[in-house]
C-alpha cells in the first residue's frame, strides 16, 4: 500500500516536532526514518500511524490514496511495533497474537480454528514455535520483541511501522533481528517504515533513507545515493562523512 | 474534524465525571454558598464572632495543630525505623500505621474514652495524681494525635527509602558523624515530606468528629469543637448559622489545601526526579 | 523508574509503596541508637495503636460471652448492621465505577482544569464529615433548596436512608479515584496504544487491557472506600435524624449505646468494626503488595 503524506505539522506545545513534511512512500517499501534525537522521526511515525494527531492546517495522510487523516489509530490499520514490546503482561503469548482477531466485531471474526491456524503460522515465521503459553515476563527480550512483530502482523495490516524496534536490544540480537527484518520483507513485500538513530541498521536493511533533522526532511533516497551524494552539512556529518578530524564523530572506514 | 484525543472515550469520561461531581460536591456546596451570600451580614458576622463559637476555634484549630506537632515527631521516627530497620513484627507494626485510617471513628471514639477516663484503664491510673486526661482538652489532644498519625509516616517514609546510600556515604567519608549526618544532610532532605505530612494530619484532625466527641465531654468554652457547635445549630433549625460556621471551616480546609499542594509540589520536587 | 516513584508518592494512607523491598543499608546507626528508637516506636504503637483495640475488644466481652451474643439478638442492633451494609452496598460500586472513569479520564488525557479536577476530587478528605451531611442538609432539609419541593411529594431525603447514602458517597468518592490515578499513570499507556493499534475500540480496551492490570490497585480502593463507608459517623450523623430502627447505622447505634451507659453492647457493636478494620488491614497490605508487583512487571516490559 502507497502512503502520501503532505504538509504535516505537528507541535509539543512551543516545540515544533515536524515542520510541514511531505514524503511518498512507494507499495513494498521498506524506508527508514533516521535522525538523531528530537528530530521529529518518532513523531512522523506516530502520526502515519494515528497514535499522533498533527496540527491542524493543511496536513492530510493518504493510505494508497484513500484520505486517512482524521481516522483513530483503529480504523486506520497500521502494524505498530513499539520499542518496549508493549505486550499485555497478563495475557500469554498466544492471546497476544490472537488479540487483533479478538477484537473484531462479531460477524467478521473468524473461528477459532482459523485464528489458531494463523497464529501458529506467525510463530512459526518468527521462530517461537511452542511458545503459545509462555507469559511475556518469561521471554527475553529478542523474543519478546519478535512476539511483538507477530502480533503487529497477525490481522494482515498493510503497512508496518517499526519505532526504534531494535533499540532495546544487545548488539548480537540486534543483527539477527535486523537480518530476519530484511528477509521479512523480501518474502512478504509489506510496506514497512522503521525508526532509528542507528545508521549501520538503516543503511544495512533499508531499501530508501530518509534523513530528519528539526522537524524536516533532509535528504531522502537509497542508501548508496545518500553516501556518494550528501546534500547539505547535516546529512554529511551525521554519517560522518565530513574530512574534519573531529575525534568524537564516527570514523568512515569505507 | 480534528480529534484531539488518541485513546477513545474522552468525552464520555470526562462527561461522567463532571456529572457525578457536580451532583455530589457541586451542587451541595453550591448551596451552602447561596445560603451565605442571601443571609444577612450580620448575623452570619455575630454567628462566627460568638465567643462561644471562637472558643471551639481554639480547640478545633489550636489543638489540631499541636497535635500535629506532635505527629510529625513520632511519625518521623515510626517513618525512620519501618523503613530503615528489620525487626520482628516489622511487618504487623507497618500494617498497623493505617489503623487510625481503617478503624470507624466512633469506635475509635469510645476506645479512646475508655481508657482515659476517669474510671478506667490509664485515666484511672492518672486520677489520684490530679491528672485528668477525658473530658479535657489532653483528651482531644490525644484524639487528635491518633487520628493524624498515618498521614506523617506515609509521607515521610517512601522519601526515607529513596534517600541515596552515597548521600550519607559521601558525609561519612567527608568526617560527619552520624548525628551529623542526620542533621545536615538527612532532615534536610526529609523536610519537605515532614511538612507535606504534617500539614496533611493538620487538615484531617481540624475536621475530625467521631474519633473526638466521646472524649471531649463537650464543655462548652472549653472542649467544644467547631463541627460539634454545626451540628448544634442544626438542632435548632438555625440553617444559616450552621453555614455560616461551615463556611468559615471550609475557606480553613481550603486555605490548608492550599498550602499541602504547594508544599507537595516542593516535596515532588526535590525527591520526584534524583 | 524515578519518575515512577515520583509519581506514586501520594500523601496519606492511600499511597502505594513501591519501594518496600529495598534492600537494608549495610552502614548505619549503630545498635545503641536503633534499640532506642525501635523501643521508643514500639512503646509508642502499643500505647496508641494496638491499646485501643484491646480496650474495645475486652469491653465488648466485659459482661461474658453471652451479654456479647444478646447485643446482637436486639432488632435494632440488627437492623443498624442491615442499614450500614446497605448503605456500603450501595455506595461502594457507585464509586468504584466514579473512580475508574475518573482515573481514566485523568491518565489518559491531557486537557486544561485537570489538575484542578485532581485536587476537586481530594475534596471530601480536607472536608470535616460534619460539612458534608451539612451540606446535603442544606439541600435537601426542611429549610433546603427542594425542601417544600420534597415534602409536597412525600420524598424523604433528610432523615431518611437516602440522605444517608449521598453523605457517604460524598466522603468516600476519592478513594477508589486515588488508588488509581498513580497506579494509572505510572503504568503508562503503551499497552493501550498497542491495543488501538491492533483495533480495539474504548471499551474493548478498558475491559481487556486497563482492567486486568489494574486490579490490584481497584481492589484496594474499593477496600478502603468500604472501610470508610461502613464506619462513617459524622456526615451520616448529621443526616440520619438518629431514628432507632430506622436511620442508624453501626457507628451511630454505637453512640446511642454509649449515651445509654450501655457499655458492654456499645463496644460489642465497636468490636465487629473493630474485627472489619483489621481485616482491611491486612487485605489492603496484601492488594497493595500484589500492586506494587504488578506495576515493577509492567514497567520492565514497557517502561520508556
Amino acid at each position: 500500500m502507497s502512503i502520501a503524506i503532505q504538509n504535516i505539522t505537528k507541535r509539543f506545545g512551543l516545540h515544533p516536532a515536524l515542520r510541514e513534511v511531505s514524503l511518498d512512500i512507494r507499495e513494498g517499501e521498506l524506508i527508514a526514518l533516521l535522525g538523531p534525537s528530537g528530530s521529529g522521526k518518532t513523531t512522523l511515525l506516530r502520526v502515519i500511524a494515528g497514535l499522533e494527531f498533527a496540527d491542524a492546517r493543511d496536513g492530510r495522510i493518504f493510505f494508497h490514496g484513500r484520505d486517512v487523516t482524521d481516522l483513530s489509530a483503529y480504523q486506520r490499520k497500521a502494524g505498530f511495533v513499539f520499542q518496549h514490546y508493549a505486550l499485555f503482561n497478563h495475557m500469554n503469548v498466544y492471546e497476544n497474537i490472537a488479540f487483533s482477531f479478538r477484537v473484531l466485531p462479531r460477524s467478521k471474526r473468524p473461528p477459532e480454528s482459523a485464528i489458531r491456524e494463523r497464529v501458529t503460522e506467525l510463530l512459526r515465521a518468527v521462530q517461537l514455535e511452542g511458545y503459545e503459553k509462555r507469559l511475556p515476563t518469561q521471554l527475553s527480550g529478542g523474543q519478546r520483541q519478535r512476539v511483538a512483530f507477530a502480533r503487529a502482523l497477525a490481522n494482515r495490516p498493510e503497512v508496518l511501522l517499526l519505532d526504534e524496534p531494535f533499540g532495546a536490544l544487545d548488539a548480537k540480537v540486534r543483527k539477527d533481528l535486523r537480518r530476519w527484518l530484511r528477509e521479512f520483507h523480501d518474502l512478504m513485500r509489506l510496506t514497512t517504515i522503521f525508526v532509528t538513530h542507528d545508521q549501520d541498521e538503516a543503511f544495512e536493511v533499508a531499501d530508501r533513507v530518509i534523513l530528519i533533522d528539526k522537524g524536516t526532511i533532509q535528504q531522502s533516497g537509497t542508501p548508496t545515493e545518500v553516501r556518494n551524494n550528501p546534500a547539505n552539512s547535516f546529512v554529511a556529518e551525521f554519517l560522518g562523512l565530513t574530512e574534519k578530524h573531529d575525534p568524537l564523530a564516527k570514523s568512515e572506514c569505507q | 474534524m480534528r480529534r484531539r484525543h488518541i485513546l477513545p472515550g474522552f468525552g464520555l469520561s470526562l462527561g461522567y465525571t463532571l456529572l457525578y461531581m457536580g451532583l455530589i460536591v457541586l451542587i451541595p456546596m453550591s448551596a451552602l454558598a447561596m445560603r451565605i451570600f442571601s443571609g444577612s451580614w450580620e448575623h452570619f458576622w455575630q454567628t462566627v464572632t460568638d465567643p462561644r463559637v471562637v472558643a471551639s476555634y481554639r480547640v478545633s484549630f489550636g489543638l489540631s495543630f499541636l497535635a500535629a506537632l506532635l505527629n510529625g515527631v513520632f511519625g518521623v521516627m515510626a517513618a525512620w525505623v519501618l523503613a530503615r530497620y528489620r525487626f520482628p513484627g516489622r511487618r504487623i507494626l507497618d500494617a498497623m500505621v493505617d489503623l487510625p485510617f481503617a478503624l470507624p471513628t466512633a469506635v475509635a471514639g469510645i476506645a479512646l474514652t475508655a481508657i482515659y477516663a476517669p474510671n478506667d484503664w490509664i485515666g484511672a491510673l492518672l486520677e489520684p495524681h490530679g491528672i485528668r486526661i477525658a473530658f479535657t482538652q489532653i483528651g482531644i489532644f490525644i484524639a487528635l494525635t491518633f487520628i493524624g498519625f498515618p498521614f506523617v509516616v506515609r509521607t515521610v517514609q517512601p522519601v526515607i527509602l529513596q534517600l541515596s546510600a552515597e548521600l550519607e556515604e559521601a558525609a561519612a567519608c567527608l568526617g560527619a558523624n552520624r548525628w551529623q549526618t542526620f542533621r545536615r544532610v538527612i532532615f534536610p532532605a526529609l523536610l519537605p515530606s515532614i511538612l507535606t505530612g504534617v500539614t496533611l494530619a493538620y487538615g484531617r484532625a481540624v475536621g475530625e468528629f467521631g474519633s473526638v466527641v466521646f472524649i471531649a465531654g463537650n464543655i462548652p468554652f472549653e472542649t467544644e469543637i467547631t463541627p460539634l457547635l454545626i451540628i448544634s445549630k442544626l438542632e435548632q433549625y438555625d440553617y444559616s448559622g450552621a453555614a455560616a460556621l461551615g463556611f468559615v471551616m471550609l475557606c480553613a480546609s481550603l486555605v490548608i489545601l492550599l498550602i499541602s499542594n504547594g508544599l507537595q509540589a516542593w516535596n515532588n520536587s526535590r525527591n520526584g526526579t534524583a | 523508574m524515578e519518575r515512577l516513584k515520583k509519581i506514586l508518592k501520594m500523601p496519606g494512607a492511600t499511597s502505594i509503596n513501591i519501594n518496600s523491598s529495598q534492600p537494608l543499608r549495610a552502614t548505619g546507626d549503630s545498635l545503641a541508637v536503633r534499640t532506642l528508637l525501635i523501643s521508643a516506636t514500639l512503646v509508642f504503637f502499643l500505647l496508641f495503636l494496638f491499646f485501643p483495640l484491646v480496650v474495645v475488644f475486652e469491653g465488648a466481652f466485659s459482661k461474658g460471652g453471652a451479654a456479647f451474643l444478646e447485643t446482637f439478638r436486639d432488632p435494632y442492633t440488627r437492623h443498624s448492621i442491615v442499614l450500614t451494609l446497605l448503605i456500603a452496598a450501595i455506595s461502594v460500586p457507585l464509586n468504584t465505577v466514579f473512580g475508574i472513569a475518573a482515573a481514566w479520564c485523568v491518565t489518559r488525557y491531557r486537557f486544561r482544569g485537570r489538575s484542578f479536577l485532581i485536587t476537586l476530587i481530594d475534596l471530601p478528605l480536607w472536608v470535616s464529615p460534619v460539612i458534608a451531611g451539612l451540606l446535603y442538609v442544606l439541600v435537601f432539609g426542611a429549610q433546603g433548596w427542594f425542601g417544600p419541593w420534597l415534602r409536597e411529594h412525600e420524598i424523604r431525603i433528610i432523615f431518611a436512608v437516602p440522605g444517608m447514602v449521598l453523605a457517604t458517597i460524598f466522603v468516600t468518592f476519592p478513594f477508589v479515584a486515588r488508588g488509581l490515578i498513580p497506579l494509572m499513570q505510572a503504568q503508562g499507556m503503551k499497552e493501550e496504544e498497542a491495543a488501538l493499534t491492533l483495533g480495539a475500540n474504548g471499551w474493548q480496551i478498558l475491559w481487556r487491557i486497563t482492567l486486568p492490570k489494574i486490579k490490584w490497585g481497584l481492589l484496594y480502593g474499593i477496600i478502603l472506600c468500604n472501610a470508610r463507608a461502613m464506619g462513617e459517623f459524622g456526615a451520616v450523623s448529621v443526616v440520619s435524624g438518629h431514628i432507632r430502627g430506622k436511620t442508624n447505622t453501626m457507628p451511630l447505634h454505637i453512640e446511642i449505646l454509649y449515651n445509654e451507659y450501655q457499655f458492654a453492647s456499645a463496644f460489642a457493636v465497636a468490636s465487629v468494626l473493630g474485627l472489619l478494620a483489621i481485616i482491611t488491614l491486612i487485605l489492603k497490605t496484601r492488594a497493595e503488595w500484589r500492586a506494587e508487583q504488578e506495576l515493577r512487571a509492567s514497567s520492565f516490559s514497557t517502561a520508556p
